[in-house]
């Protein structure tokens, strides 16, 4: 009797009050739970693409379909803003002749991802202002751009110099490699494919033919082996006397210059395929800028608290549920 | 079937989780209405219990906390959140296209020459106004196009003035060779294209120069402009030495090529929109001038106010608090049903009565019947 009351008091509470009570504490928690500052990655990139005339060519692939390698590179500048972290910024700029251009300094990808977005979808080759395309340069011009905005770069280019490089050599680098940080993105595929052409008012008029294009570079002193040319007279025909013929007119993603231009300027270099991996590459080739993100928390004691009720009334539902069966005293 | 469907998607349109998949625990919230934290106990006969309402309300009550509070735990751990919401809100501003010139003579000061010391470029000082400008007119959509040998399309029509800022931080960069302000004119009506938005709609051309435009181009943007009525303002920032567009030259100069800026002056007040020109030729009258822009472009405009996601796991969490805190005290208040044999002292006293200390039914009787 005097037990018996002594349990109806409180004291002996059963294992379901406990269930409830330890809910209740984990609630409370959940509530009061402060948030824990993590720090989390991001990124400040300056984007540049190449917008010349040999990004016009159609030997990428979007969607199984043939594109042009500048559609395939605003496909992948399109997937790289979208898998940023909010609070990466990203600005971006387009290259020809032998200057990258800035159409906007780095802003919040997050917030502004319409804007940034719409932005890349405007990119064209109608945007060029000249019809030489003197890669290496670009990509020292835009490091040094890089720089001053504190961001890294991410350069998509098809690697394709016209007029082509004297003697093959790459112009030398001012700046110090792995300065700024950042990757080289080849577009476009590695056979030989033909530019398309365009005439005045931008319609597709064919394809450049090989006298169309310089099939050398004539600027500068004449190369070594100039002397053993056909008709070569070291003043009136300094670089033979026949006109230089070549492949200059096909196009195709000049892999080993883009590479080499890669560790001049200390940068990545990753070949954009039909698959992903670009997001991957810049965040391996790009400095991280840590941030302090708060994180919640609570979700850890609401679960336990979860666990708890769904314990408590689990049991009580799987525990036999037919009233002849239930304790009487 | 249809009316489902419209209630989901105005459910999934206002509301949101971050984890779905954490919703497939929300049929633990069932356990509750067959099973009950009570300590169950049988009693002989169902009689002993008196039909009683308010009993019947309170296990009703209990029972709904126990559903309510593995629901709103669920939710919270889910994620449940009220999306981001944008509301149409009547204000002030204009629909605007910055159009930029970027060629490098923008890089001299007014006095045309390369900035020393205490000057200027007027792309600097352009850069600073527009900044200012664009921090004055929170409501604006703004889109920014620049120019110089061909024109780029930078942004298009955009809320978002973070980016717009960061499109203007860009133009006192080194510019390139020539001013082909057709196109980009051209460029800057094409903006307005599919803008079916009725609100005032402007082109602020910031030049340093003009150029001859291409016939062709002339009668491309008559057309537009005859398509789209757009508010032109040229904002000219006139160095010193150059000609002005009001200047009239002796009869026989007076041709395009000679004065390319006047011609472009005369040729965009022939478009028939409404048309302002500034000629600036110190940061203090571009200052001005935009003022003067800043006063004329305030049509009311309809803009969207976003309204930020709203997190609702706290307030799920402390739903759930307070149905654990009903079902805790009732818990403290149950009381045991003690057989009249081991309590002979009290005889009388129903088992099954509510105890008056509170509104814990003790066991439910329906289950013991």
């Amino acid at each position: 009797m005097r037990s018996a009351s002594h349990e109806s008091r409180g004291l002996g509470r059963d294992w379901r009050f406990w269930l409830l009570l330890v809910a209740l504490v984990a609630i409370l928690a959940a509530l009061f739970a402060p948030r824990i500052v993590r720090i989390g990655n991001v990124r400040d990139l300056l984007l540049v693409v190449d917008v010349t005339g040999s990004m016009n060519v159609r030997d990428a692939t979007l969607a199984g379909a043939p594109a042009t390698r500048l559609a395939a590179a605003k496909r992948g500048a399109r997937d790289v803003l979208a898998g940023l972290p909010c609070g990466s910024r990203m600005g971006l700029g387009i290259f020809t002749e032998r200057r990258s251009f800035l159409l906007f300094a780095p802003a919040e990808v997050c917030e502004n991802f319409a804007a940034i977005a719409g932005s890349l979808d405007g990119l064209d080759w109608r945007m060029a202002w000249e019809g030489d395309s003197y890669v290496a340069r670009g990509v020292h011009g835009a490091l040094a751009m890089a720089g001053g905005l504190d961001a890294d770069l991410v350069f998509m280019t098809d690697g394709h110099e016209a007029p082509p490089l004297a003697n093959g050599e790459l112009p030398a680098f001012d700046g110090r490699p792995g300065e700024v940080a950042g990757l080289l993105v080849g577009v476009g595929g590695s056979d030989p494919s033909p530019i398309p052409k365009f005439d005045q008012d931008g319609r597709e008029v064919g394809f450049y033919t090989e006298q169309d294009v310089p099939q050398e570079n004539r600027i500068g002193p004449p190369p070594a082996d100039a002397a053993s040319r056909a008709g070569w007279n070291p003043r009136n025909a300094p670089w033979g006397g026949e006109p230089a013929t070549g492949t200059e007119h096909l196009s195709s993603m000049r892999e080993a210059h883009l590479r080499a231009l890669a560790s001049q300027t200390g940068l990545g270099f990753l070949a954009l395929g039909s698959g992903g991996g670009l997001l991957a590459a810049v965040e391996a080739d790009t400095r991280a800028r840590p941030v302090e993100m708060r994180v919640d928390i609570a979700a850890i004691p609401a679960a336990l608290a979860l666990f708890c009720l769904a314990l408590l009334f689990g049991l009580g539902a799987t525990t036999s549920r037919r009233p002849e069966r239930l304790p009487t005293r | 079937m249809t009316a489902v469907f419209a209630v989901w998607e105005g459910l999934s349109r206002g509301w949101g989780v971050d984890h779905p998949l954490l919703l497939w625990l929300l049929p633990l919230a069932l356990l509750p209405l067959v099973a009950t934290a009570f300590r169950r106990r049988g009693i002989p006969s169902a009689t002993l219990v008196p039909d009683d309402p308010l009993s019947r309300a309170m296990a009703a009550g209990l029972r709904a906390a126990g559903t309510f509070a593995i629901l709103a735990l669920v939710l919270g751990i889910a994620g449940l959140h009220r999306r981001e919401q944008s509301v149409q809100r009547e204000g002030n501003g204009a629909h605007l296209v910055l159009l930029l010139d970027r060629s490098s003579s923008m890089d001299n000061s007014f006095a045309d020459r390369a900035p020393t010391g205490d000057q200027e470029s007027k792309s600097a000082a352009a850069k600073r106004l527009l900044a200012e400008f664009v921090a004055r007119r929170p409501h604006d959509r703004i889109a920014v196009a620049a120019f110089s040998t061909s024109p780029m399309p930078v942004l298009p029509l955009t809320d978002h003035h973070e980016v717009v800022q960061a499109a203007i931080d860009a133009i006192d960069r080194p510019g390139l060779a020539f001013t082909d302000v057709g196109r980009g004119l051209a460029l800057a009506f094409s903006y307005f294209a599919d803008d079916t938005a009725e609100a005032s709609r402007a082109v602020l051309l910031v030049s340093d120069g003009a150029a001859l435009i291409d016939r062709r181009v002339q009668d491309a943007l008559r057309d537009a402009a005859a398509r789209t009525p757009v508010h032109l303002y040229w904002l000219f920032l006139r160095s010193r030495g150059a000609r002005g567009i009001y200047d009239v030259p002796a009869s026989g100069d007076d041709t395009a090529q000679a004065n390319p800026e006047r011609h472009l002056h005369l040729f965009l007040q022939s478009l028939g929109v409404p048309y302002r020109a500034f000629e600036a030729t110190s940061p203090q009258a571009v200052a001005e001038a935009i003022t003067e822009i800043d006063r004329q472009e305030t049509q009311p405009i309809r803009y969207i106010e976003r309204i930020p996601r709203r997190d609702l796991a706290h307030p799920a969490f402390l739903i759930a608090g307070l149905a654990v805190v009903l079902l805790l005290a009732a818990k403290l208040a149950e009381r045991r049903l003690r057989p009249a044999a081991a309590s002979s002292a009290t005889p009388a006293a129903n088992p099954a009565k509510p105890s008056p200390a509170g509104p814990a039914p003790a066991t439910d009787p329906r289950r013991a019947a």
